[in-house]
């Protein structure tokens, strides 16, 4: 699949369900449209979610990735667990009170990670699985109203907050006007260096009983690195389930006990 | 007498040509082969020693860690003219000082990517460049320039780049957030043997911006001594008074840092500045164990050589009394004393080792300084076991004469045995023995 020439086919798509014209945003309306991101995507429950990733590199053999992502919003847990390939079958990822945590069952140590840490060796971040957080991590201001596409969008800069802990210091989304739904966002390097490009052109909603309404969640992400270029990730969300999960699901011991 | 004693033994020696040309052969093969094996171990540690302090480490180093969170940590000394300062008041055997970044990096070319170990330099305050580094394209001056890079050559083929070509180097800041920098190759450098396949160097204030640092941090103070073995000692004092000076210093670990960076220093429950001395030894820690691991083997490979060598003197030394039994059986029927016939035994013994030592270091010297003049390339696969880029034999006089007196001794102390048991024949006995 050539994910360059296929992502504006599908942005095109889109454009079909006819969006409004776009507007420019005052200080307050920004801050609304921006809120409105993260309340979109919030559950305010558990979230558990089959993904599969695909990566691609120049030189090299794609490789495909099947995980479980699970997601507590209480507490603000975030599990990764590997199910495919076999190779990778048990590795995973848990974040606990910020720090973020990698299981490796081939030798069955624990090493703490970064917001920088590359999930299962691709170009995907910790963020990208998660819910919208602009509001907690980010200062945000607007640029311009513009077209993507056919879309009409808010193209928003967003600068990290002093202190946070976040994967790019800079980050630059076009926001479908009428839905707020992110379509593309660019994350830049201190330097100003754009280093990823990201699509999410398909957002899909299921309705959450413990928020008592719809969540958002983009079905598709496309992920360009800008550095290295002709390398991208392909991440796909399926099978969204919101029911309770088990108490002791985000525990060291839990993800330890899948490779055992 | 010692001259008519000698003149004996010589003609001993000459009337049995076949049998000691033999025997003087086997002890030639087996001193030059050590020879051999001693000057390219001694080769590679100089070429691991050269690389190493060029490109890690000084003869002592003041480095540190500074850890923002207990969880992580930079290889950072903040404040460093002040550590400077104090070293230069505490180490009168300094020769020169470098100051050096530290830092890793994802080095991509337009074609392709590699990690790079950084070391942020000041060119113009690196004595050592000069002498070590063999530029093959570029000029080392350029580096002085601010968004350059020194690569060496195998990192330039790797990247396929040239002089004057951009390379993006993408890291994450010492606080954590994701950085990059352009930066222009200003020079490619002759590989300097292992090291060179991931270490690169790049303009100090050029580093400082990619992990967002100010002018007063910096990876490592790098201490040149006029005397190298002052190390230990230099170190050791150093520990003291920077610790008597207020600053938190690290208990000594024959580690490199990048290993305690990884491993031990994360785990540990502090924030805030540590300095860390070490010396070049701690520094190469794993390269120092390669070599002594190099060095056991042409040890036991040395004490195998040394058993076949026994056997085969006493062996042969037995069959040449046997041989010549009734010859000292009619010595000692006219007159001459048992110790006489031991002694003229053993000098002969030591006559011939002399002759086979001699000519076998004398050989394989020739030998190592023909390869030398040579100067053979090694494949890619071999400079990573041999550290080195072409195969180079370094001659130690001291070790070359220890190998031939050992061996020499060790011919003499093989035919006691067999000599003994000669001195020992009733002359009555000899004189019959047929054979």
């Amino acid at each position: 699949m050539n994910l360059a020439r296929s992502t504006p086919a599908l942005l095109a798509a889109l454009a079909l369900l006819g969006p409004p014209s776009a507007r420019a945003l005052d200080a307050a309306a920004l801050a609304k449209a921006v809120a409105e991101i993260d309340e979109r995507q919030r559950n305010q429950g558990d979230w558990k979610a089959l993904c599969y990733m695909e990566q691609k590199e120049k030189g090299k053999t794609d490789v495909v990735y099947e995980l479980l992502v699970y997601r507590r919003d209480e507490d603000d847990k975030q599990m990764f667990l590997f199910t495919k390939p076999k190779s990778e079958a048990g590795k995973g990822y848990l974040r606990i009170e910020k720090n973020l945590w990698l299981y490796d069952p081939s030798t069955g140590r624990w090493e703490r990670r970064t917001e920088r840490e590359r999930i299962g060796g691709t170009n995907t971040r910790r963020g990208d699985l998660d819910e919208s957080r602009i509001v907690e991590e980010y200062d945000a201001k607007w640029e311009a109203d513009e077209k993507l596409g056919v879309y009409e969008v808010h193209r928003i800069l967003l600068t990290a907050k002093p202190g946070v802990d976040v994967a790019f210091p800079v980050v630059r989304l076009w926001v479908d006007a009428p839905t707020t739904n992110v379509l593309k966002r660019q994350e830049l390097a201190l330097s100003g260096r754009l280093m990823r490009t990201v699509y999410q052109p398909r957002w899909r909603k299921i309705f959450s009983p413990s928020k008592g309404a719809d969540v958002w969640y983009p079905e598709e992400i496309r992920i360009y690195d800008e550095i290295e270029k002709g390398n991208s990730t392909l991440i796909l969300i399926k099978e969204i389930d919101l029911r309770a999960l088990e108490a002791n699901l985000f525990t060291k011991a839990w993800l330890e006990s899948k490779s055992r | 007498m010692l001259a008519v004693d000698l003149q004996i033994a010589a003609r001993n020696l000459a009337s049995h040509r076949r049998r000691n040309l033999f025997l003087g052969g086997a002890l030639a093969a087996v001193t030059g082969l050590l020879v051999l094996l001693g000057a390219l171990t001694a080769g590679m540690e100089a070429a691991m020693t050269e690389s190493a302090t060029t490109l890690l480490t000084g003869h002592v180093n003041v480095g540190g860690f500074f850890k923002i969170t207990s969880g992580s940590a930079a290889p950072l000394v903040s404040d460093f003219p002040k550590v400077v300062e104090a070293v230069e008041k505490d180490v009168p055997e300094l020769d020169y000082l470098t100051v050096r970044g530290r830092g890793w990096a994802k080095a991509v070319s337009p074609s392709t990517s590699m990690d790079l170990v950084l070391a942020g330099v000041e060119v113009g305050r690196e004595p050592a460049f000069e002498k070590v580094l063999r530029i093959t394209e570029g000029r080392l001056a350029d580096l002085a320039q601010p968004d350059t890079v020194l690569l060496f050559e195998g990192q330039a083929e790797r990247l396929e780049v040239r002089v004057n070509d951009v390379v993006t180097l993408s890291a994450p800041t010492a606080r954590g957030v994701n950085n990059t920098a352009d930066v222009r190759v200003a020079a490619i450098a002759r590989n300097v043997g292992l090291l060179s396949a991931f270490s690169a160097f790049i303009e100090a204030d050029t580093l400082r911006r990619l992990y967002g640092l100010n002018r007063t941090t910096t990876g490592a103070v790098h201490l040149f001594l006029r005397d190298p073995r002052d190390a230990p000692e230099v170190a050791s004092r150093l520990r003291a008074r920077l610790g008597e000076a207020g600053w938190r210093v690290m208990d000594p670990e024959a580690q490199p840092y990048w290993m305690k960076l990884m491993q031990t220093v994360p785990s540990e429950d502090w924030t805030g500045q540590k300095l860390d001395v070490t010396t070049a030894d701690d520094e190469m820690g794993q390269f120092k164990q390669f070599i002594f691991a190099l060095r056991a083997v042409t040890v036991l490979l040395g004490i195998i050589l040394m058993l076949v060598v026994v056997i085969g003197i006493l062996n042969a030394l037995a069959i040449a009394i046997r041989e010549r039994t009734r010859e000292i059986g009619t010595l000692r029927a006219i007159g001459m004393q048992r110790w006489k016939v031991l002694w003229l035994i053993l000098l002969e013994t030591a006559m011939l080792g002399i002759a086979g030592t001699v000519s076998g270091a004398l050989g394989a010297t020739a030998v190592a300084l023909g390869l030398n003049a040579w100067g053979i390339a090694l494949p890619e696969s071999a400079q990573i076991f041999l550290a080195q880029e072409r195969l180079t034999f370094l001659l130690d006089p001291a070790a070359v004469l220890l190998y031939v007196l050992v061996l020499t001794a060790i011919t003499v102390v093989a035919s006691v045995f067999p000599a003994r048991r000669a001195a020992r024949l009733r002359p009555i006995t000899a004189m019959h023995h047929i054979g």
